[in-house]
């Protein structure tokens, strides 16, 4: 492993805005969310809507999304299913774009042609470039980390959870984005030229969420569900026995080694076309 | 042992023709002209040689090193100066030459300061805001600031006014005598005439000649031009070594490799009005270079 400060230091100025958008809008939106759970407590429209959630229709729909009644009368079981759809979303997002463009973009932009004939290795380009990637990702789960702690501790009312749950539910959300960014970086190495490949990226998230969601509502398509990396995020953070699975953990890390070490191999050999 | 050395070195982008059998050998200190039209491999060539693609079969060295395996350390000694600058928008002009130098591990500000003063660029702007020409003089500091020991070139005057030029032509031969290689890739003659000491044609990836400029002056191809009396046909004047006969009316121009006696004697009985004859540019007699592989690939024959 050799990073190229020079590189590195420049990558992360370029992507600085960037991770600066992204991550205050997700750490605001965070905190809003949260705030929001504490005018829904208070103002009792839970209470008012509980004939409307008992129904079997209504049950199976908001259960697609992780939801139960009693899931989201607690403030962290709020969080973790409104998380799923808000935050989980956008950071994935964040994750698959950067990583998607962080390599690709000198090849599309041609400044490959630059950096390929400074002395620098192509694997101290790809190890100085997912130094940079990791340090936006790492950064972004702090603060996400940071509001959810806070917006929890300030909007939490009477609930009462585990402390560790939460943190529990960040590693996942860390794992997940990190997985992500494996599939973003590699898909784009594979297109030629280093065109970008946002189009298909949206599609990717957009594509995983919804049979993470198909797979919860229906019995019959559970077992499909596990084509989609959300669904090996355990969102249950309410159950007593809530904790890190091995099998889950493996599953994100597995797939992000294999996808970064192809990265390698793949840029290490490839033809640079300018 | 030479700066640059290629063994078979081929290259091709699946089944597209790169650049087939080429072998280069450019000595230390020389300035060394690559001279094709568009699309010969002159550009692949020097892609190869920088590591951004690699060969599909041969090798070659820089400095002894391997292209493929050791191109770190080659890029160490190397500057690089593409046809097309596509840098960094962003940044202004200051940001990309301390970014570039950093790579070197070399403090570069006196040389990049220096150099900008001599181009009259203004370091302050951003790549995105300045104009063609403008780029280029960024990517002329680029390659030149961490005094690298060889200079590739690849069409480095496309873009550059004539005053330009010539200021980074004298930098060129400045750098040179400081016994810096320089591979100059272009496909006008005119300006490699002025600065190459030996040249290699490449043409449809295969290096068809690599001759000492001198030599190709020495080759007594001539350019004649004869204004006769009345219209004329190309066919005008019959003798040997007259070459690519072309008639314009009254005019008969020709490029003749012969006896000049011979050509003398033939026109002695002609009603001529006026004779010119004058020695060719490198443009002309590389064209005809090119006319005459041809012919002799028509006779399966190989020229070298």
């Amino acid at each position: 492993m050799a990073i190229n400060t020079n590189l590195y230091f420049k990558e992360l100025k370029r992507y600085r805005n960037f991770f600066l958008a992204w991550s205050i809008s997700i750490s605001v939106l965070i905190v809003m969310e949260l705030a929001f759970y504490n005018i829904f407590m208070k103002e009792d429209m839970v209470k008012q809507m509980t004939t409307f959630f008992e129904n079997p229709f209504m049950k199976n729909l908001i259960a697609a999304f992780g939801m139960s009644l009693d899931v989201i009368t607690n403030a962290l079981g709020y969080y973790a299913a409104r998380n799923a759809i808000y935050i989980v979303l956008l950071g994935t997002f964040f994750s698959i774009l950067l990583a998607g463009k962080i390599l690709a973009r000198e090849e599309h932009e041609k400044t490959a042609e630059f950096l390929l004939t400074k002395p620098v290795t192509r694997l101290e380009i790809v190890w100085s470039k997912l130094a940079a990637f990791f340090t936006y990702l790492l950064l972004l789960s702090v603060m996400i980390l940071l509001a959810g702690s806070i917006g929890l501790e300030i909007f939490k009312g009477e609930s009462v959870y585990r402390l560790s749950a939460f943190f529990v539910h960040s590693f996942y959300f860390f794992l997940l984005i990190l997985t992500f960014g494996a599939i973003g970086l590699f898909l784009s190495l594979l297109i030629k030229r280093g065109r970008p490949i946002t189009n298909i990226s949206i599609g990717i998230v957009f594509g995983g969420y919804l049979i993470d969601v198909l797979s919860k509502a229906t019995q019959s398509a559970s077992k499909f569900g596990y084509i989609s990396p959300f669904k090996f995020v355990d969102s249950g953070v309410l159950r007593p026995d809530y904790g890190l699975e091995w099998w889950r953990v493996l599953y994100f890390l597995g797939i992000s080694l294999v996808l970064i070490t192809l990265t390698f191999v793949i840029y290490k050999k490839k033809d640079i076309l300018i | 042992m030479y700066v640059i050395e290629t063994q078979g070195l081929t290259k091709f982008y699946g089944k597209d023709r790169g650049i087939i059998d080429l072998d280069l050998k450019i000595e230390s200190g020389e300035i060394f002209g690559f001279i094709g039209p568009n699309g010969a491999g002159k550009s692949t060539t020097i892609r190869t040689l920088l590591g951004l693609i690699f060969p599909t079969s041969g090798n070659g060295r820089i400095f002894g090193m391997d292209i493929v395996r050791e191109t770190k350390e080659i890029k160490k000694q190397i500057g690089y100066m593409p046809s097309e600058v596509n840098y960094y928008e962003k940044m202004d002009g200051q940001e990309l030459l301390r970014y570039s130098a950093n790579f070197y591990g070399k403090d570069c500000e006196s040389r990049i300061n220096e150099l900008a003063d001599i181009f009259a660029l203004d370091l302050n702007r951003k790549i995105i805001d300045l104009s063609r020409g403008n780029r280029k003089k960024v990517s002329i500091l680029q390659c030149l600031i961490h005094r690298p020991r060889l200079l590739i070139l690849d069409e480095p005057t496309t873009g550059l006014d004539p005053l330009m030029q010539a200021k980074f032509f004298d930098i060129l031969r400045e750098e040179n005598s400081r016994d810096t290689t320089i591979f100059f890739s272009s496909h006008t003659l005119s300006e490699v005439q002025k600065m190459c000491r030996r040249v290699g044609i490449i043409k449809e990836g295969k290096i068809i000649a690599v001759e000492d400029i001198e030599t190709l002056r020495k080759k007594q191809l001539r350019k004649v031009q004869v204004e006769f009396a009345h219209p004329v046909k190309s066919g005008e004047i019959e003798c040997i070594g007259v070459i690519a006969s072309q008639a314009d009316e009254n005019n008969l121009h020709f490029m003749f490799s012969g006896k000049m006696g011979d050509l003398l004697n033939n026109l002695a009985g002609k009603d001529i009005k006026d004779l010119i004859i004058e020695e060719p540019t490198l443009e002309e007699i590389f064209m005809h270079y090119y006319s005459e592989e041809k012919e002799h690939n028509k006779k399966d024959r190989r020229w070298r």
